[in-house]
């Protein structure tokens, strides 16, 4: 009775951090390049009867949809790579593309990171960005501009990023060095101007899954109860 | 009895391990099988290999196989080992590999593809519409990127065994009881001298 029940509390706990990573999901469904994380199991012990363990949570990389936005720096990476972004010497990796121009030019996000290697002049009046990374800008007077050109990075194992934010990413040793690409050649990603790419969380599957997980949750309790009759059972065995 | 009711315990055990393992990716149930030998009531478990249902991750380097077939990784020692479903990633030198670190297998040696490589049902490895490898299989097998085979648990089939196990408990124990009743009887009565 005890394995069961020591199985069967490990399948609750294993549920309840499965709803944990669903709810999350959920949560920033609507948040500008968020991705979809999923908890991985293992049985315990290679298959011992001993139960499951959570083996970790996962990003999954799949491409958002590219939306039209109205932002005056927005961009978005349609293909593989993503934007990097630095706050503070520290640096991190996107592929949320919602900028604003700083004072001293930079191109910030929401949390103060800036876009690596672009500064956008005092006075300039329109700014645009070729699908190869590219930005221009337009002065008074002076005509178009180049102003630096944005760089992707990719990274060997993008799984294995460590989340510093919801839609933002830190390099770690499993994901190795990030490694920088140009954009827009021809077996190369493109950046989009003008765009921005959604989360690539799907509210319907993420729905399904938490009615699963609850339901699972409700076996796994209805175990416990099982094994808990038994040894109530085994006790009473014995009578004076 | 008391080994049937060992036996009922058993089930349970494997019940519960199966429910706890139903968001498990690749997880096989086992089955519980008594048999009489004996002394009793022995019980053993063993694996059920049926195929589970296909679960979408989204993730290309997510395949499993769809109906009969299988792959082929290479574990460290260098033997390659069928499989119907693994999560691969890339390594330090692009090589897929799933999490315990065996390498995909290609025609030509371990698979090595771009982050953005896509496998194609019949396992052709593409990067930006170049055939880059082509991934070694059982013939007649299809391959679905972007999916994981699932536990081949059915939540209603272990909870009826979850029941199923605590009645034959509950069985076995008032059958050991009305056994102890018995012998109760057999010591208080029997050899007492009638007036």
């Amino acid at each position: 009775m005890n394995r069961a029940l020591y199985a069967a509390a490990t399948g609750m706990a294993a549920q309840q951090q499965n709803l944990d990573v669903v709810a999350d999901n959920l949560a920033n469904a609507d948040v500008i390049g968020f991705k979809n994380a999923q908890a991985t199991f293992a049985p315990i012990g290679g298959n011992a009867l001993l139960g499951t363990v959570e083996t970790g949570v996962r990003p999954i990389f799949q491409q958002g949809k590219l939306e039209k936005s109205g932002g005056p720096f927005d961009v978005a990476i349609d293909g593989a790579g993503f934007f990097e972004i630095e706050r503070a010497g520290e640096h991190a990796y996107t592929r949320a593309g919602a900028f604003a121009r700083a004072a001293d030019g930079t191109l910030r996000n929401a949390d103060g990171w800036s876009l690596r290697g672009i500064v956008i002049p005092a006075g300039a009046r329109s700014v645009s960005v070729a699908s190869d990374g590219r930005v221009s800008v337009a002065l008074d007077g002076l005509g178009a501009r180049a102003a630096g050109r944005i760089q992707l990075a990719a990274f060997d194992a993008p799984e294995r990023l460590r989340p510093l934010g919801s839609a933002i990413f830190g390099a770690t040793h499993g994901s190795g060095r990030p490694r920088e690409i140009a954009a827009g050649g021809d077996r190369q990603p493109k950046i989009q101007f003008g765009t921005l790419e959604k989360s690539n969380v799907s509210v319907i599957e993420s729905m399904m899954a938490i009615l699963a997980a609850q339901r699972a949750y409700e076996a796994d309790s209805k175990c416990v109860q099982a094994a808990d009759e038994m040894l109530r059972i085994v006790n009473n065995l014995h009578r004076s | 009895m008391a080994t049937a009711m060992h036996a009922a315990k058993a089930r349970l055990d494997v019940a519960a391990s199966n429910l706890a393992n139903v968001s498990t990716a690749g997880f096989r149930r086992s089955i519980a099988r008594a048999a009489l030998r004996g002394a009793g009531l022995v019980t053993t478990s063993v694996p059920d290999v049926a195929p589970g249902p296909l679960r979408r991750t989204g993730r290309s380097f997510d395949l499993a196989v769809a109906g009969e077939g299988a792959f082929f990784v290479r574990d460290r020692t260098g033997r390659a080992v069928a499989e119907r479903s693994a999560s691969f990633e890339r390594d330090r030198r692009g090589r897929l590999v799933d999490e315990s670190g065996r390498a995909l297998l290609g025609e030509r040696g371990p698979v090595v593809a771009g982050a953005d490589a896509t496998i194609d049902a019949r396992g052709v490895v593409t990067v930006a519409g170049y055939d880059v490898a082509t991934i070694v299989v059982r013939p007649g097998t299809t391959l679905q990127s972007g999916f994981l085979e699932g536990a081949n648990v059915d939540a209603v089939h272990e909870m009826v065994e979850v029941l199923e196990a605590q009645r034959a408990f509950e069985t076995a124990q008032k059958t050991l009881s009305a056994i102890d009743d018995e012998r109760q009887k057999d010591v208080d009565d029997v050899g007492r001298v009638k007036q």
